[in-house]
């Protein structure tokens, strides 16, 4: 990708926001932020014969996670051992880094054996629904709140305990039988250099009519996530208004991009002002060239503030189930969370791991009041999209 | 017919003359029984449609199947699937002659070249062709400032396009089959009798190879009907994308309720055909060994025919493996990877499973082959068009099924290969099926007759007579299953035993996190292994040139 963006003169500019700066020097990077929890990361070598790992081994490197501040919650160290052998069905797009995190869990318990079995996440809950009880799975960790929603309420899902998700925020565990691991935001990336943070309007139906952003901007509707955020702004605004907002868009000579990726990286090229992507796009965008003049904006309370998880459950059927709750258990820790937070740029789900990039923490964003179940209605969204001429 | 067989073939040749008419006894029935049970055996998952779509209730079934949007969806395949089967036809007979017939430079070259595009995973096919000529893809943004633009790939015209492009070659391939084995001293007789080649192959050629060109047309519809991929990637509505839709939404009873009107289409197709073909006589020639010296001369038409060939294998064969070779160049999005790296196990994966699909393929094909060619009852007509239904449906509702069953009542196969195998051998049993068939054909049943007149049992004589003979249609027929199993994706993800990564769930793996630059590679190693085993299916063809 980097080559044909070398062109643009302009990205060179220095970006100040963001990143590093906002989040300050309060730990230094040395991996070991002292304080809570004690233990686990003092005996620091990530020697290989098991036992326990540094934090600084979970956490990803480059530009974005230096300065990281001093994390709080539960430690790895602070809970019982995973020994025994799991079978996870995991569902969806960060498979290869979750596969990293399973490695690491295994390298600290020589005992734990856990066997990762991928797929679509959709796929993957009709499998478990089809398996019904005899399902071979014991834990179900999937990219999106529908597909869990799915298998919970196919009666697939048991109870987890309430101290596997006390820390995590209500929102993202409101059956009780799946919990949250990492979230992702709807967000807007704008070009710094042509944008300022006041120039993105608070609301994301006042796009349309927002003269500065009028043949300037892009999204990539073929791509999941934002049909997910049009399906939520359906649910939200109702039909109409979010046929007359991809009209608007339309009208404004919106640009359309492959995906949020792309979408991110033409506006730090500045080919167009702004777009929607996902939080984290801009990030690996940022990861990768620094100097990127570009930075997010949020709205409010709409469908544009979308927070959508990926997330756990214990499988019902399941015949290792204390296990399985410890697992779920260990995605909630400070190593694990700063693991989605710093390798794949994700919103982490306990307040005492902040996310990277001097980004808003969740407790700051205003997502909408929207069950995240209901976003696996997609089909009416796609007909929509479809009429209208956007797909 | 390959050249060891020679020897066979003039024993055979004897024999033909002590021969009195075929004996029938018991091992035909016994045949025909085996045969009949491995039909039911690969349709009965499929039972399990039917089970789901009962969950949902008469009155909002009835409002799904006729719902507007259905009957556009209904409108949407039928047409996919004629433009496809008709543009792979345009592509592939013209093709097949050109390679067989006439005095093209190069042929043997341009046979392999042509036949390649099977290979390509209509996924990656698709995807590559959108990077090519979508907006903002490479070719568009190469001729932007040219002034030139390039009509959008989106949509009915582009899947067209792309599956007719990725899917010809079964069409190619059956169509040389016929022409290989046609006397073409009958085409040169015809055109001494004053009629033109035009008219000589319109009336002795044509007749001799429509079966061939059905048999290819029929696989090439029913691609069309269950792929995923393209209409995805090309933004158009059919069954399959629908279905696909609904099992996203956990709409079960409905992507079931689909499925089975999917499955009407193909019955509706199947009997269309069935009623074409009764004029198509037979078989591929009648057991003639032909050869592929050059009879018709292209003269002034070479250059055309040559550039035909270079633009086909150019849109096929040189953007894909440009596409993928960029991608492997470039650097993909800028985040920390791992977990990911590309292993050569998950090639020598997709090999292994590749030759016991193949293999349990040929031999579930054979009983159903024989059974059908040797006998015109409805009942064996029929046994071979059930093979089809395993095909023409998705790979998702099959690979669904198999879920329920297996883990349900087959335990102890669930998540194992053997089970993986066997959606393989139920979603492309026709392709052995049809090769054999023909093959079966061309063996003159009183060669058997002359055999067991000498003294063989109806084992032997088929060791002896009739396996040397079908050996060619055995081969190719496990070759096309090999290569349809190294691309497959929705019944390998959902099946696969649990830690067993093969080329296509790497892929799969790696575009799901963006990092497509990684496909790149699998990508690459995918068409190359695929591309060997296509060499070998050609050799199949006869080295008599």
């Amino acid at each position: 990708m980097e080559d044909d963006t070398s062109s643009s003169l302009r990205r060179r500019r220095f970006l100040a926001t963001g990143a590093a700066a906002a989040v300050g020097a309060l730990a230094g990077c040395n991996g070991l932020p002292g304080g809570s929890g004690g233990g686990s990361g003092g005996s620091g070598s990530s020697g290989d014969g098991g036992g326990t790992l540094s934090l600084s081994s979970f956490r990803g490197s480059g530009p974005l996670v230096e300065n990281r501040a001093s994390l709080s919650g539960t430690r790895i160290a602070d809970l019982p051992d995973l020994s025994g052998e799991l079978t996870i069905y995991l569902g969806g797009g960060e498979g290869g880094l979750y596969r990293d995190l399973l490695a690491m869990f295994s390298q600290i318990y020589p005992d734990f054996t856990a066997r990762p079995r991928e797929g679509g996440t959709a796929q993957l809950a009709n499998t478990i629904i089809e398996e019904g009880e005899n399902t071979p799975a014991d834990v179900f960790w999937a990219v999106d709140a529908g597909s869990l929603g799915a298998v919970d309420e196919a009666g697939m899902t048991v109870d987890l305990s309430g101290d596997v998700v006390e820390s995590v925020p209500e929102e993202f565990h409101p059956t009780g039988r799946w919990v949250g691991t990492a979230g992702r935001a709807r967000s807007v990336p704008y070009n710094t250099n042509a944008l300022s943070a006041a120039d993105i309007p608070d609301t994301v139906m006042d796009f349309p009519e927002t003269d500065g952003l009028v043949e300037s901007m892009g999204w990539g509707p073929t791509y999941g996530a934002f049909q997910a955020f049009v399906t939520a702004m359906r649910l939200i605004e109702g039909e109409s208004a979010t046929r007359e907002w991809l009209q608007g868009m339309l009208d404004g000579g919106v640009t359309e991009y492959p995906d949020e990726f792309l979408t991110s990286n033409a506006v730090a090229d500045g080919e167009i002002n702004a777009g929607f992507a996902n939080h984290y796009y801009a990030l690996r965008v940022r990861s990768a060239r620094s100097n990127a003049p570009l930075d997010l904006a949020f709205t409010s309370g709409d469908a544009g503030a979308l927070i959508n998880i990926a997330g756990a459950a214990v499988v019902q059927g399941t015949d290792q189930s204390e296990l399985a709750q410890n697992f779920v258990r260990h995605l909630l820790t400070v190593e694990a969370q700063e693991f989605f937070a710093t390798r794949t740029f994700a919103y982490p789900m306990i307040p005492g791991v902040p996310p990277v990039g001097g980004l808003p923490t969740i407790d700051e964003l205003n997502p909408p009041s929207i069950d995240l179940q209901e976003l696996a209605n997609v089909e009416p969204t796609l007909q929509l999209m479809r009429d209208v001429g956007v797909l | 017919m390959s050249r060891e067989d020679t020897g066979t073939r003039r024993a055979v040749d004897r024999l033909r003359e002590a021969a009195r008419s075929p004996t029938r006894d018991g091992s035909n029935r016994l045949v025909a029984g085996v045969a009949v049970l491995i039909a039911v055996t690969v349709i009965s998952p499929l039972l399990w449609l039917f089970l789901r779509a009962a969950a949902v209730g008469p009155r909002e079934a009835l409002s799904i199947l006729v719902a507007p949007s259905t009957l556009d969806v209904f409108v949407n395949s039928v047409a996919l699937v004629a433009s496809v089967t008709g543009l792979s036809v345009a592509l592939g007979v013209p093709l097949a002659v050109l390679t067989v017939l006439s005095d093209l430079p190069f042929r043997r070259v341009w046979t392999v070249a042509l036949s390649l595009p099977l290979v390509v995973p209509s996924y990656l096919g698709a995807f590559a062709f959108v990077s090519a000529f979508g907006p903002r893809g490479e070719l568009a943004e190469l001729l932007s400032p040219l002034g030139v633009t390039i009509p959008t790939v989106y949509g009915f015209q582009g899947a067209t396009l792309v599956l007719g492009l990725f899917v010809y070659p079964y069409v190619f391939l059956t169509t040389r089959a016929s022409l290989l084995s046609f006397d073409t001293e009958q085409l040169e007789a015809a055109q001494t009798l004053n009629h033109g080649f035009r008219s000589a192959f319109r009336r002795v050629v044509l007749p001799q190879i429509a079966p061939g060109m059905t048999a290819g047309a029929l696989l090439v519809a029913f691609y069309a009907l269950s792929d995923f991929g393209t209409p995805a990637i090309m933004h158009f509505d059919t069954f399959t994308r629908v279905i696909y839709v609904q099992y996203n939404n956990f709409g079960r009873g409905t992507a079931s309720l689909l499925s089975i009107q999917l499955l009407a289409v193909t019955a509706l197709v199947l009997f269309l055909e069935s009623r074409l073909g009764d004029a198509g006589g037979d078989g591929y020639g009648g057991g003639v060994v032909g050869t592929d010296s050059p009879v018709a001369s292209l003269g002034w038409a070479k250059l055309p025919a040559l550039a035909f060939c270079a633009l086909v294998v150019g849109l096929t064969l040189v953007i894909p493996v440009a596409i993928f070779g960029m991608w492997l160049l470039r650097s993909g999005p800028g985040y920390a990877s791992g977990g990911i790296g590309f292993q050569w196990d998950f090639a020598i994966n997709s090999v292994y499973v590749s030759v016991f699909a193949a293999v349990g393929t040929v031999l579930a094909a054979l009983p159903i082959a024989y059974v059908s060619a040797r006998s015109d009852s409805r009942i064996a007509q029929l046994l071979e068009r059930s093979t089809y239904v395993g095909y023409a449906v998705p790979g998702i509702v099959l690979a669904l099924a198999l879920v329920f069953l297996g883990a349900n009542y087959f335990p102890w196969l669930y998540q194992t290969l053997p089970l993986l195998v066997f959606a393989y051998i139920v979603r492309f049993l026709p392709q052995a099926v049809g090769s054999t068939r023909s093959s079966v054909i061309q063996v003159d049943a009183k060669l058997l007759g002359a055999a067991r007149t000498l003294g063989e049992t109806p084992r032997g004589a088929f060791r002896r007579v009739t396996l040397p003979l079908i050996a060619p249609g055995l081969v190719a027929g496990a070759a096309l299953v090999f290569l349809t199993t190294m691309k497959e994706l929705p019944a390998t993800l959902i099946l696969h035993p649990t830690g067993f990564t093969t080329l296509v769930t790497y892929i799969w793996r790696v575009q799901e996190a963006g990092y497509y630059g990684r496909a790149a590679l699998p990508a690459l190693v995918l068409v190359a292994v695929s591309a060997l085993s296509m060499i070998l299916l050609l050799r199949q063809e006869g080295d008599d040139a």
